[in-house]
């Protein structure tokens, strides 16, 4: 006369925690998920085929706007990509402005994640705290290049402008004050009682399994994996500087969350020797006016974008256009691993596990 | 080379008797404490539209075109570069010969702020001396009533619209 029935309900794609239009079908045993199944697509705009239709200098507009939380990275991983395929060598100034900005849009993408992380399981006021010094990093891109949020911050041969006045100054105050930020938000949150339940045992994914489906990033080393694209295969001039990658040791959203929050202080100790060693010069190397690529050429080009590995790969028929651009975005990938991660958990905690695999859905659907 | 690793060890929870007397907690509220005062004494937001914030020279806003900063003279030569590299094909410019003779000047000459990614390329493409004829202006109020009313034309682009003004500013 009674009996159980499992039941499947939808969360989003209006849902304000699904960071963006995310859709994800439950199935659920009372309130244990036993399945899940992300729907995606809701952002697709085309960009790649888009992409076969303009010219090479025209498509650095559109990546800023596939992760649009953290678009400098998007750019360089581009116009490395580009650079690659005309074999261009940017001068030394400009490598290291792209460091130095690539750095503060990692720590930016970080506070943006662990505001809305932190909104998402309860702590509303963190999420005011990390804003107000996302909004300094967002001066300085504004300074900069003019932009608060998509930046066309990179050309392909160099960077579009030498740094103004007083940039460095303002870049050295605002890290200045940054570990006393940071070490605010760990007050706040590390040794919260209910931050650490909240966390602590929640989407564990070991080592294996997180390499099996492909996560990359701060995802990847908190299951204690030391993967980190500017060790393994530096581009620009991450060798040269001194840095540490932090990774966790259980995998679960507690030690994701450390791991981002030690990227950040690295980040900054990045930004901080590059801006000791900012060599003087030009930022732009000569180019031809109609970026041409011989036909049959290819290139892939990776960095470490905030969420992950961020690749790009061109494909040149010879013509001032490409002949098909594919961008591998880390957020697509670590939204595969969603499923495995919610495993036997309450539906309380997808929405912490949404915000520890920090996905831009901008970036997913392309 | 070596990589190396910072492991990110997990806190000790705290002390027994910190966490009888909700220590953990207390000092969190601590850190909110302090910035109810702080913010008292210097708040942090604008009362966005009645005070502004300012603006970067660099900031990108609507692109607009501009004549000789000491003539006066049309500055723009109806070369096209900014019609070519526009990604999203936003501008749309026909020529007439210029009335001195020499060169050609826009006879119509229109942005889409509808499609206008504010991206920036046609002013670096602009070839003009000594400023470049179209430039990224520091308006970003574009708020309009009508879909046609963002496609700016030449006197738009030359001397403006009338900005409306929003708010409680009286």
């Amino acid at each position: 006369m009674f009996r159980t029935q499992e039941l499947e309900i939808n969360m989003g794609p209006q849902h304000p925690a699904t960071h963006g239009v995310l859709r994800l079908l439950l199935t659920l045993d009372g309130e244990t998920i036993v399945g899940m199944k992300p729907i995606i697509g809701y952002l697709h705009r085309g960009v790649e085929k888009l992409s076969e239709t303009r010219t090479y200098p025209q498509i650095i507009p559109y990546t800023d706007r596939l992760d649009y939380v953290a678009s400098f990275a998007e750019n360089h991983s581009y116009v490395g990509a580009v650079e690659k395929l005309l074999g261009i060598d940017p001068p030394p100034r400009a490598k290291y402005l792209r460091v130095i900005l690539a750095e503060f849009q990692r720590i930016a993408s970080h506070l943006l994640w662990l505001a809305t992380h932190a909104l998402d399981i309860g702590a509303m006021t963190i999420f005011l705290y990390t804003f107000r010094e996302r909004e300094k990093i967002l001066d300085l891109f504004e300074a900069y290049c003019g932009a608060r949020l998509t930046y066309n911050a990179v050309r392909i041969g160099g960077m579009p402008f030498d740094l103004p006045d007083g940039w460095v100054d303002a870049a050295k105050r605002m890290l200045d004050e940054f570990p006393v930020r940071l070490q605010q938000y760990e007050t706040l949150l590390t040794n919260n009682r209910i931050w650490r339940k909240r966390t602590e045992g929640i989407g564990v994914i070991d080592a294996d399994t997180a390499l099996a489906w492909g996560l990359t990033g701060p995802s990847l080393r908190g299951s204690g994996i030391d993967y980190d694209v500017r060790k393994h295969l530096p581009y620009e001039v991450y060798d040269e500087l001194d840095f540490d990658v932090p990774v966790g040791e259980r995998g679960d959203t507690y030690d994701r969350y450390l791991v981002r929050m030690e990227e950040m202080r690295q980040s900054r100790r990045i930004i901080l020797q590059a801006l000791e060693n900012l060599p003087d010069g030009d930022v732009m190397t000569r180019v031809p006016k109609r970026i041409k690529a011989p036909a049959g050429a290819e290139a892939y080009f990776m960095t470490e974008s905030p969420r992950g590995e961020m690749s790009v790969y061109l494909q040149a028929d010879g013509s001032d256009k490409p002949y098909r651009v594919r961008f591998r975005s880390p957020s697509f990938n670590n939204l595969q691993a969603l499923p495995v991660l919610s495993k036997g958990h309450m539906v309380a905690d997808v929405i912490a596990l949404i915000g520890t695999i920090d996905i831009v859905l901008g970036c997913v659907d392309r | 080379m070596a990589i190396k690793v910072k492991r990110t060890p997990r806190p000790e929870r705290p002390p027994l008797w910190k966490r009888l007397v909700l220590g953990e907690l207390i000092e969190g509220l601590m850190v909110t404490l302090v910035h109810n005062f702080r913010a008292l004494r210097e708040p942090f937001t604008v009362q966005y539209p009645d005070e502004q914030l300012p603006l970067e020279p660099r900031y990108r806003g609507v692109p607009r075109l501009r004549s000789h900063p000491e003539t006066g003279e049309e500055l723009c030569i109806s070369c096209h570069q900014c019609e070519r590299i526009c990604p999203d094909r936003c501008i749309h410019i026909e020529d007439e010969p210029h009335p001195s003779g020499r060169g050609k000047r826009p006879r119509v000459f229109t942005i889409d702020y509808e499609r206008c990614c504010l991206c920036g390329l046609c002013v670096e493409a602009c070839p003009t001396k000594p400023v470049t004829s179209i430039y990224m202006s520091h308006d970003f109020e574009l708020a309009r009533y009508r879909r046609d009313e963002f496609k700016a034309d030449l006197r738009e682009l030359y001397f403006g619209k009338d900005k409306v003004v929003y708010g409680r500013r009286s």
